[in-house]
């Protein structure tokens, strides 16, 4: 992956209508608090962290995330969804420079 | 002669000597802290409005007891809960006590999630408690928090 590039990850792969899957945002990101010095200019690197994180399903908004700086470097957002017929997932995440990124995934349950 | 000008060669080395800690001092002050400098106590005092939350078995919170590097600490928070749409978890907060922000994620739950379930990786400036507060749809908050041993601070 790439800086700024992210991924959705749903387990098991293969599911039925109804039933509760595992799913994993994660993001290429740097997460830098403001504190860091460079060690090779000893300048303060800027604050460079998500701000928020928002799972849409089928339209409606199922869970969202006030993120601080404490997250580590390129993070991983796990948490459960139930499976309520076809549709898209869209993952959308904004940071506090003002970068927005979307990331999308088909949902197709098996039987 | 020699054995004054030495003394006032001494006097000058100390009054250096004294000016420096204060330089240091401003130094430190100016120390950088990060964007949203928060403590724990007032973290916690502004989610659950004063109430002080309860310490309850319904949640699992999985943190190593030592974390070799402070840049990347796993943390999963379990709750034990039906998540129906009259009985279901409303918010899991995290908080790493002694960080700078003391405050890590929200994560506002819904019944659509089906499980009350959040993990995720957080960085820890030192040996500290990882904690977690619960926020019900009852209006009820419960929490549980564990001590984590850091060998390599992962701020700075």
């Amino acid at each position: 992956m790439e800086k700024g590039k992210s991924l959705i990850k749903i387990k098991p792969k293969k599911f039925k209508d109804g039933e509760v899957v595992k799913v994993s945002f994660m993001v290429m990101h740097p997460m830098e608090t403001g504190m860091r010095k460079d060690k090779k200019t000893k300048e303060i690197v800027p604050a460079k962290y998500i701000n928020s994180v928002k799972f849409n399903y089928n339209g409606k908004v199922i869970t969202t995330m006030n993120v601080w700086e404490s997250l580590s470097t390129n993070p991983v957002f796990t948490t459960y969804m139930k499976i309520n017929g076809a549709g898209d997932l869209t993952v959308t995440y904004t940071d506090n420079t003002g970068e927005v990124n979307e990331q999308s995934t088909k949902i197709k349950p098996k039987g | 002669m020699q054995r004054r000008e030495f003394f006032k060669k001494l006097g000058a080395v100390a009054a250096v000597a004294a000016v420096t800690p204060s330089i240091s001092f401003a130094a430190e002050a100016k120390k950088p802290t990060g964007p949203n400098e928060l403590s724990f106590k007032a973290a916690v005092d502004a989610i659950t409005g004063g109430k002080t939350p309860v310490i309850s078995s319904k949640i699992t919170l999985k943190v190593p007891e030592i974390a070799e590097n402070g840049a990347v600490v796993p943390v999963t928070v379990e709750v034990d809960s039906p998540m129906t749409d009259a009985d279901y978890v409303k918010a899991i907060h995290i908080f790493a006590t002694k960080n700078n922000n003391s405050r890590c994620i929200d994560v506002h739950l819904t019944p659509a999630n089906g499980k009350a379930m959040f993990a995720t990786r957080i960085k820890l400036g030192g040996t500290q408690d990882v904690a977690t507060v619960v926020e019900l749809s009852d209006g009820t908050f419960l929490t549980a928090s564990q001590n984590v041993k850091v060998t390599i601070g992962g701020c700075g």
